[in-house]
């Protein structure tokens, strides 16, 4: 009886596992056969792997795209992760009622759809082009920017930071810390796991980001690789064994950042600090 | 101590300028002419490396002035993005001097920013395109798009699979789409072979079907939703509902489906733009069992064997450099015959500049259509398109009409579903 049971829940699972690893398996088949046989559904590892890989190379600039992506994200995650934890222990170590209120503001703007404020953005960027060319239209730092900091991470740093026993702080104080000293070598260390999980989510989210960079950069040679997977897919026969190649490619660094800090992870979203 | 915090913050701040400095560097050279001077370089934006941009390289080869040109590849949705977002925000930074805007939506573009555009009318004399492109590409009184690639439309038909059912090209030439239907019953019989495939959520078949006889979802004036009391329409509802009772029809969900669908060999037709044309001839193993014939046409009075789906033309944009702009595309696409001819050799797009049908790349024969002089056929019949005014709102519209089709196909009378498809259009419109 027992067996049975286990047999089902196995089975279940499996069932479960497959259907969700499916989208992942299709990928990798189609990345080694031609696109006549991806659009046929064909499910068999083909031959056309070397084909498929040299065509991707020799056709778009897959290398720039990378660098550009990983410029970005690795800007963007550590200015998040240092503004939103400033401002999340602020937030919560020194409270005061003007900080509840901007703090409430701050949460109201995680309402508003990325969609209604690109006009006004684009058009902000547009104005500081010729004087600030650096975070102008076109450039790496436009597209950083926005997505520095935002009031999600803030909210998430704030609410991890109420566990942080404060007993600490005060004895940094005691014991000479100036306040920055506090937060840079007590709060820091131990809010460890709360980086990890932070660190993960804003490099997925910037390594993904497809709208702002879509409409902010414009010379091909600054495409962030979503950019560059949409051009790919954008000819009226696309070679669908290439995109899937480029896919792949792109999906890699996102799967080793998460693989390598899954384990901080998940105790990051559960909570930093225990007991 | 203190200093050290202070060090490690000074040298973060410095390590993120220093990463955006560097991406600046790399944008003045790359593209550092945009914009303030204006005059020595132009940008232009289209999609699909194997056909427009290979069609705007072939350009750049043929002109002939001091201008250097920037061809830039964008997805077209990408391109409608960025357009929509820069011409809105009402800044020109970062905007192209010439793009590639699709038919269907050139009208709304136009509309919506009456200004970004600027006017070809006295660059280009619209007599030497095909009629039907002008209103398309024309606003208000004055022409603002060079008309590009033609969306004429063929029947794609296996000749194999027809010969196994008895018929040959000739029989489809200049049908029905009743008569399609029939042939197909019979096809599907001897061969088991799906006559055509089918996709409830692109109606483009239902476009094709109601441009045979000069008809569109709205009215001559662009905006007005002409759905209910649309003879056409109701026809071609009615025809797209027989193909579905008569189960000759693959149905598909995507692009990817749809082009798997030929090149497997399941569908015995393929209805639709000429642009299609490198899709089908992916499948190698095919060649000499294809034919293009004639679009069917709708059973009316009126209605001809020709109609088109999808196209696009280039428009220039009100912004510095738009006089060089402007003379590259008069320059090239605009009065160059041979550049026409080198277009459908090398790339097989087929352009609607009408002097340019004459020359001998048209008259090829072509090998994987059994020898049809497959291009010499395709500008016959973009000379016999009806114009229509594609209007404001075609997608818009057809997100209505694909619920609407669904409805009818599960039941609704047809008289209830336009009525219904034409009330939300209006209140959806206003």
């Amino acid at each position: 009886m027992k067996n049975l049971k286990r047999i089902f829940i196995y089975t279940f699972l499996s069932l479960a596992a497959l259907v969700s690893i499916f989208p992942f398996l299709w990928m990798l088949v189609s990345i080694t056969n031609k696109s006549v046989d991806v659009t046929q559904g064909r499910l068999i590892p083909g031959t056309h792997l070397i084909e498929n890989m040299k065509t991707l190379f020799a056709t778009v600039d897959i290398v720039p795209a990378l660098a550009n992506s990983a410029i970005i994200a690795v800007i963007t995650t550590v200015l998040t992760l240092l503004l939103a934890s400033l401002a999340g222990y602020g937030f919560e170590i020194h409270r005061s009622k003007g900080k509840d209120i901007v703090f409430n503001i701050l949460l109201l703007s995680m309402m508003i759809p990325f969609a209604a404020i690109m006009v006004p953005l684009y058009r902000m960027f547009g104005s500081i082009s010729d004087t600030a060319p650096l975070i102008g239209i076109d450039s790496l730092g436009a597209v950083i920017l926005p997505t520095a900091t935002t009031a999600f991470f803030i909210f998430f740093f704030r609410q991890n930071t109420k566990m942080f026993p404060k007993d600490l702080v005060e004895a940094g104080r005691i014991d000479g810390l100036s306040e920055i000293g506090v937060f840079f070598r007590i709060y820091m260390p131990t809010m460890k796991t709360t980086y990890a999980a932070a660190a993960i989510i804003t490099f997925m989210n910037s390594w993904n980001n497809y709208l702002w960079p879509l409409v902010i950069l414009q010379s091909p040679e600054k495409r962030t690789i979503p950019l560059l997977i949409s051009n790919l897919g954008s000819s009226y026969s696309p070679d669908y064994g290439v995109i899937m190649s480029a896919i792949v490619i792109a999906t890699l660094p996102t799967a080793l950042v998460f693989f390598l800090m899954q384990k901080h992870f998940v105790a990051g979203m559960m909570g930093s600090v225990k007991g | 101590m203190k200093k050290v915090y202070l060090m490690l913050v000074l040298l973060v701040g410095l390590a993120v300028l220093a990463a955006c400095s560097s991406g600046d560097e790399e944008a003045n050279s790359g593209s550092g002419s945009e914009g303030s001077s204006g005059t020595d370089s132009i940008t232009a934006w289209a999609w699909d490396p194997a056909f427009n941009i290979a069609a705007l390289e072939k350009a750049k080869e043929a002109y002939d002035g001091d201008v250097e040109v920037k061809i830039i590849e964008n997805a077209q949705d990408d391109i409608i993005q960025k357009l929509n977002t820069g011409l809105s925000s009402g800044t020109t930074k970062g905007m192209p001097n010439i793009v590639l805007i699709e038919d269907y939506r050139a009208q709304s573009f136009l509309q919506a920013y009456p200004d970004a555009f600027h006017p070809l009318t006295d660059v280009i004399n619209s007599d030497d395109f095909a009629d039907y492109k002008i209103a398309t590409t024309s606003f208000d009184g004055e022409q603002y798009g060079l008309p590009f690639d033609s969306g004429v439309a063929g029947l794609y038909v296996r000749t194999d699979y027809l010969e196994e059912a008895g018929y040959t090209p000739e029989d489809l030439t200049d049908i029905t789409w009743d008569e399609y239907i029939e042939i197909g019953k019979k096809v599907k019989e001897a061969t088991g072979k799906n006559m055509l495939t089918l996709d409830p959520n692109d109606l483009g078949q239902i476009r094709m079907m109601i441009q045979t006889n000069g008809s569109w979802y709205v009215d001559e004036d662009g905006s007005t939703p002409n759905l209910e009391g649309n003879e056409s329409l109701a026809k071609a509802f009615e025809t797209y509902k027989k193909m579905m009772d008569a189960d000759i029809g693959k149905i598909v969900s995507d692009w990817s489906q749809f082009v798997g669908a030929f090149n497997s060999g399941d569908v015995a037709s393929v209805p639709t733009g000429n642009w299609i044309t490198p899709s089908i001839k992916q499948a190698e193993d095919q060649s000499g069992k294809w034919a293009v014939v004639p679009m069917p046409r709708l059973d009316m009075e009126g209605a001809v064997n020709a109609s088109n789906l999808g196209g696009s033309s280039w428009y220039v944009l009100n912004v510095d450099g738009k006089e060089e702009a402007a003379d590259f595309m008069l320059q090239t696409f605009g009065s160059n015959a041979d550049l026409y001819q080198t277009l459908v050799k090398d790339i097989g797009a087929l352009g609607t500049y009408s002097a340019a049908a004459e020359g001998d790349a048209y008259a090829v024969e072509d090998e994987f259509f059994g020898g049809q002089q497959l291009l010499t056929d395709l500008s016959t019949w973009t000379d016999e398109i009806p114009g229509v005014n594609y209007g404001l709102h075609t997608y818009a519209i057809e997100d209505i009409l694909v619920t609407g089709m669904q409805d009818y196909l599960n039941g609704t009378e047809l008289a209830t579903v336009l009525e219904n498809v034409q009330s939300q259009a209006e209140a959806q419109l206003k």
